[in-house]
């Protein structure tokens, strides 16, 4: 049997040495990591703005950049639709700062083929991060990606997946006045005959919560966008 | 101790069939369900797995005399947590998308009890180069069964293979795209398989084979 002292000296020690190991192996791939974060989350506003990557040939970091700086243009606006200038877009905090609104904005050729907004809010367990992606009438959505949550695999998880994102394509967030609606989350499929259909996707079954989660935050956050998108179609982009 | 005498032979191989992790020993059944739902994510951990089981077992079997018995699982288990956090930062870096998916489940692995169970049953008993074979043998024995059980869920539920291949996975074989007339035929993946307790039916269906194969029978 060692003694108490012997005991008390060894967990030390050990947890030193493991600590010690922890942070340099952390320290030393950090870079690469932020990287792929980086990398994770452009590659989200590009497949929201309906590029799609090949499936036998994935993208790499450097394809993503090279497409992202190609064909995208990032901008702050405020809540009144003014610019501002000088930020950094990845620097802003996308669930809490509500004065300062990054916007992606797809031109090709001098032509505006659709505009990414950052959606983000509490699903179940966790808060939901994502683009949703709108074309050039500022009404219909090209696309929605998550990119980063904590829901349960296989329910709410599922937001993730093709068969929910796909539903968005062509949905209409704002009504007949022009007013924006958001999009409906709903319990259930999508009963195509109402008139409603064109603001409803069809929900995930078992995952309630998340779903009604996602139509409050999607519906909060493209209204802050409102008066941005009204000034885009009023004098085009500015 | 020769390393590759009958003895150090029969450490690596016993795992792999009489005396499998997964199928007769049943441990580590926990991410046996959660990481075989596509065969790319059931070989990375395999990878994972093998690697924080050789080192944990090594690691454990060297410090065997210095380790005070009052606290051995404490610091068998800040070993183990030590090893999975680095593998996840490892992935972190260079595997990002798969480490997306497997994310919990390679935290997972420090509560995976077959590497608690060899570090307890073998590895503080062994020396350094015996409860490495030990450890690469029952992962091994691990990755065999995981990979089989996501082989038929993935074939079977989802209608793919897919090969690991820097993240997203190289799909080496698709029924949809693969064997058209089938689809046209009318055939429907059961998707019950990617759930759980597909996994369980196909582990038990693994096990029922494997223990008439080697003529166990239960003890009674």
């Amino acid at each position: 049997m060692h003694s108490n002292r012997y005991t008390l000296f060894f967990v030390f020690i050990i947890t030193v040495v493991l600590g010690t190991l922890l942070s340099v192996t952390k320290e030393n791939l950090k870079l690469k990591q932020e990287d792929n974060l980086r990398a994770d989350v452009n590659k989200t506003i590009l497949r929201s703005l309906d590029f799609s990557e090949e499936e036998d040939n994935p993208w790499s970091n450097e394809k993503v950049e090279e497409i992202f700086n190609n064909s995208i243009v990032g901008l702050c606006v405020d809540s009144e639709g003014n610019k501002i200038d000088n930020v950094v877009l990845e620097e802003i905090d996308i669930e809490k700062d509500i004065e300062r609104l990054p916007v992606y904005l797809k031109v090709i050729d001098d032509e505006l083929q659709g505009v990414a907004l950052p959606v983000a809010g509490k699903g179940l367990w966790s808060t939901l991060f994502g683009y949703i992606a709108l074309g050039p009438d500022l009404d219909t959505v090209l696309g929605i990606q998550f990119y980063k949550h904590g829901e349960t695999p296989g329910l709410g998880g599922e937001v993730e997946k093709e068969w929910f994102t796909n539903n968005f394509v062509g949905k209409k967030i704002r009504n007949v006045e022009g007013e924006i609606i958001g999009i409906k989350v709903l319990k259930g499929k999508v009963d195509d005959s109402k008139e409603d259909a064109i603001h409803q996707v069809d929900g995930i079954s078992g995952a309630t919560v998340t779903s009604n989660g996602v139509t409050i935050f999607l519906k909060d956050d493209l209204k802050r966008y409102e008066a941005y998108l009204n000034e885009i179609r009023e004098n085009g982009i500015i | 101790m020769e390393l590759f005498s009958t003895e150090s032979k029969k450490i690596v191989t016993d795992p792999l069939n009489v005396n499998n992790p997964i199928s007769l020993q049943v441990l580590g059944i926990c991410s046996a369900l959660a990481v075989t739902i596509r065969v790319d994510q059931a070989i990375i951990m395999t990878f994972a797995v093998i690697f924080v089981l050789c080192s944990s077992n090594v690691a454990i079997s060297l410090l065997k005399d210095h380790i005070p018995s009052r606290v051995r699982i404490v610091i068998m288990l800040a070993i183990i947590a030590g090893l999975v956090s680095f593998v996840d930062e490892v992935l972190k870096a260079y595997l990002y998308d798969m480490s997306k998916q497997l994310s919990v489940f390679v935290g997972l692995i420090v509560t995976n009890c077959i590497i608690m169970g060899r570090a307890e049953a073998f590895a503080i008993k062994h020396g350094p180069s015996k409860a490495f074979l030990d450890g690469l043998g029952n992962g091994l024995g691990y990755g065999m069964m995981i990979i089989l059980v996501s082989f038929f869920r993935e074939l079977f539920g989802a209608g793919t293979i897919t090969l690991p291949n820097g993240g997203a996975g190289y799909v080496l074989f698709s029924i949809e795209r693969d064997v058209e007339w089938l689809i046209n035929a009318g055939y429907e993946n059961i998707g019950l398989l990617v759930l759980s307790p597909g996994a369980f039916f196909i582990l038990g269906l693994v096990i029922w084979v494997q223990r008439e194969i080697a003529g166990l029978e239960e003890e009674e």
